[in-house]
């Protein structure tokens, strides 16, 4: 009985002190970000562990002299940091970042949808938009891990390789500012990509097959007929590149470091050229599409039972 | 408590809710009306999941126009459906769904462990959900909906898929819950024996319109047992003979009918043997029973 009363006076004298929709926002991503860097996703954390290694093995101990960008010719430059982003064969984690995105993202909305506590989520103080914004902080705080950090390294080892001249930083100014910038529009892309086939296949594994194919598999594909495009001489051939995902973040990449954009296609560098207009209108489009297109789908689970 | 002004909903070509209007007082509330009555719908509108096509609502004095997602920290909402993580424990889950509210970690964990303390889940709350039963399942999907302390709980039948033992005992939990912690509760179910073991007040909902909105015992009252007679000549003799054996019996008369209260089986031996009595002929007898049921229906259809 007396426990009872004890009960009962802790319902009544109950007076909740909540937090505003900020914290609680952020507070739904950390723990998502914790979950995705647990030890319980070893795949995971092995896929990290491979990306530094490389890099450690290729941008730290192995790293050119000529930084951040070497001149290949009078048109093209390769930089390290867009280097970090391409193909293994030029020293690039590409395969691994969009197999981390593939994986790690895949069950971050699948989940919350395949067991309908999407609905539990969203009958709380917080919009279909904060959900989704808590939902992708994981993702892209971990892409972060996963490119800034290793970029940051390369850049800060590279100082220390100065002998700590502050005439480095100065000089490199611009280098910083755009491998963060760099990393961070990688990283929200494929958040964004991610988001979208977790929350449109609604199976992990299936989701995460999805985006590796989709993203990995169709870039090789659109690289092998822009090589015979390229052959043949087709007019506006280059501009089925831009059906490839990385090649369509790979240019807008090489836009931020000022460079010309190049793919090596059987074996040689060509140099492509797109308006900048062009892209940024693309990519917008793209990504706010990708966006509608989650929040519909949320939208019509929210209505159904 | 809950003002809706006019309110249509509509998906589609279909019309959830048709003009709808009401004021419902604070206290426990059963929303009640059948399958596809507009119910749910009612209740996810007035919790801001979705929009009304056009109408006003306001929960707790505020506008749901303006404010439907503020609103939802004063809110509990327990879904009809299974809509919990089997991958979480339930006291992981009900810190999960605490934080989420708003609540510091602290408060989210002392409040899951008190919560599922009086729902008598001892050690099963650090099992995986996956390995609970149908009845505990309900169990942390009511818990999750009070863990934030709200004003209004919104129940959405609470008892679907339970068998009568893990019904009753729902039903219990929400009541002694909905007392100790002073919350209002709006019950929406298609089962009106819910309504009665928990609510003050009723709301029948049919074709998203309003049919009825009275306190339940109001209704309970209307609840009437009768045995109905059709009589020949000398029936102010017969009735005599009945008011002698019983003076205080309520008996309706109609130009058709009398209506004498049913007692027990003995109420028919009683008429039979004053008709043989007053020399009147018994041309009908029935026994007629308006339950709770028969006025639910009556209003349903």
């Amino acid at each position: 009985m007396k426990k009872d009363a004890k009960i009962e006076e802790k319902f009544k004298d109950f007076k909740p002190n909540l937090s505003d929709r900020k914290k609680i926002v952020l507070g739904m991503g950390v723990r998502g970000f914790e979950k995705l860097f647990s030890l319980k996703n070893k795949s995971i954390l092995f896929l990290i562990g491979i990306v530094y290694l490389w890099t450690f093995a290729f941008y730290l101990l192995l790293g050119e002299d000529s930084y951040p960008c070497k001149v290949v010719s009078d048109e093209l430059k390769t930089c390290t940091h867009l280097n970090f982003y391409g193909d293994l064969q030029q020293g690039g984690t590409r395969i691994f970042l969009v197999l981390i995105a593939a994986v790690a993202s895949s069950g971050l909305i699948a989940n919350d949808l395949t067991d309908k506590s999407i609905h539990l989520y969203l009958s709380r103080p917080i919009s279909r938009m904060d959900y989704l914004i808590a939902r992708i902080i994981p993702i892209f705080s971990l892409m972060l891990v996963i490119t800034l950090i290793p970029n940051l390294a390369v850049f800060i080892s590279q100082f220390s390789k100065s002998g700590l001249d502050i005439n480095f930083l100065t000089d490199n100014r611009w280098t910083m500012s755009n491998l963060i910038l760099q990393a961070i529009f990688y990283s929200i892309s494929y958040s964004i990509i991610g988001i979208t086939f977790s929350a449109a296949i609604r199976r992990e594994s299936l989701a995460s097959a999805g985006f590796f194919g989709s993203v990995y598999g169709i870039s090789l594909i659109v690289e092998i007929f822009y090589g015979i495009s390229s052959e043949m001489n087709m007019e506006y051939g280059e501009y089925i590149l831009l059906l490839s995902v990385i090649h369509f973040l790979d240019i807008i990449s090489y836009k931020i470091f000022n460079v010309n954009y190049f793919v090596t296609i059987f074996g040689s560098p060509e140099l492509v050229d797109y308006s900048s207009s062009l892209i940024v209108t693309l990519y917008v489009l793209l990504f706010s599409s990708l966006i509608f297109v989650v929040n519909y789908i949320i939208s019509k689970m929210e209505v159904s039972k | 408590m809950i003002e809706a002004n006019n309110v249509i909903k509509k998906y589609g070509q279909v019309t959830a809710l048709d003009d709808f209007t009401v004021d419902i007082p604070k206290g426990k509330i059963g929303i009640l009306g059948p399958n596809g009555a507009g119910k749910s719908t009612f209740v996810k509108i007035a919790l801001g999941l979705i929009e009304a096509t056009s109408g006003n609502i306001t929960v707790l004095g505020e506008n749901l126009d303006k404010n439907s997602i503020e609103i939802r920290k004063k809110i509990g909402y327990m879904p009809e459906h299974d809509c919990i993580p089997n991958k979480m424990t339930g006291v992981e889950f009900l810190i999960e769904m605490g934080l989420i509210s708003g609540l510091d970690y602290q408060t989210a964990t002392q409040r899951a462990h008190e919560i599922l303390g009086y729902l008598r889940m001892g050690e099963e709350k650090y099992r995986l959900i996956e390995e609970y039963s149908g009845g505990m399942r309900q169990k942390i999907k009511l818990a999750q909906g009070l863990v934030h302390g709200p004003e209004i709980m919104f129940l959405d039948e609470p008892t679907s898929g339970l068998d009568p033992n893990a019904r009753q005992e729902m039903l219990e939990t929400i009541n002694g819950l909905a007392e100790i912690s002073d919350t209002n509760v709006l019950l929406s179910t298609h089962i009106l024996q819910d309504v009665e073991t928990v609510c003050d007040y009723v709301i029948i909902i049919n074709n998203g319109k309003l049919q009825i909105k009275e306190k339940v015992k109001e209704l309970i009252k209307r609840q009437t047992d009768t045995i109905q007679i059709r009589i020949g000549e000398n029936s102010e003799e017969f009735l005599s003979i009945l008011r002698q054996n019983d003076a205080k019996r309520n008996i309706e008369i109609t130009e058709r009918w009398i209506r004498i209260p049913y007692k027990d089986d003995n109420s028919f031996k009683e008429i039979i043997s004053a008709a043989a009595k007053a020399n009147s002929q018994l041309y009908e007898m029935e026994r007629v029973a308006v339950t709770m049921d028969n006025i639910y229906l009556e209003v349903v259809n």
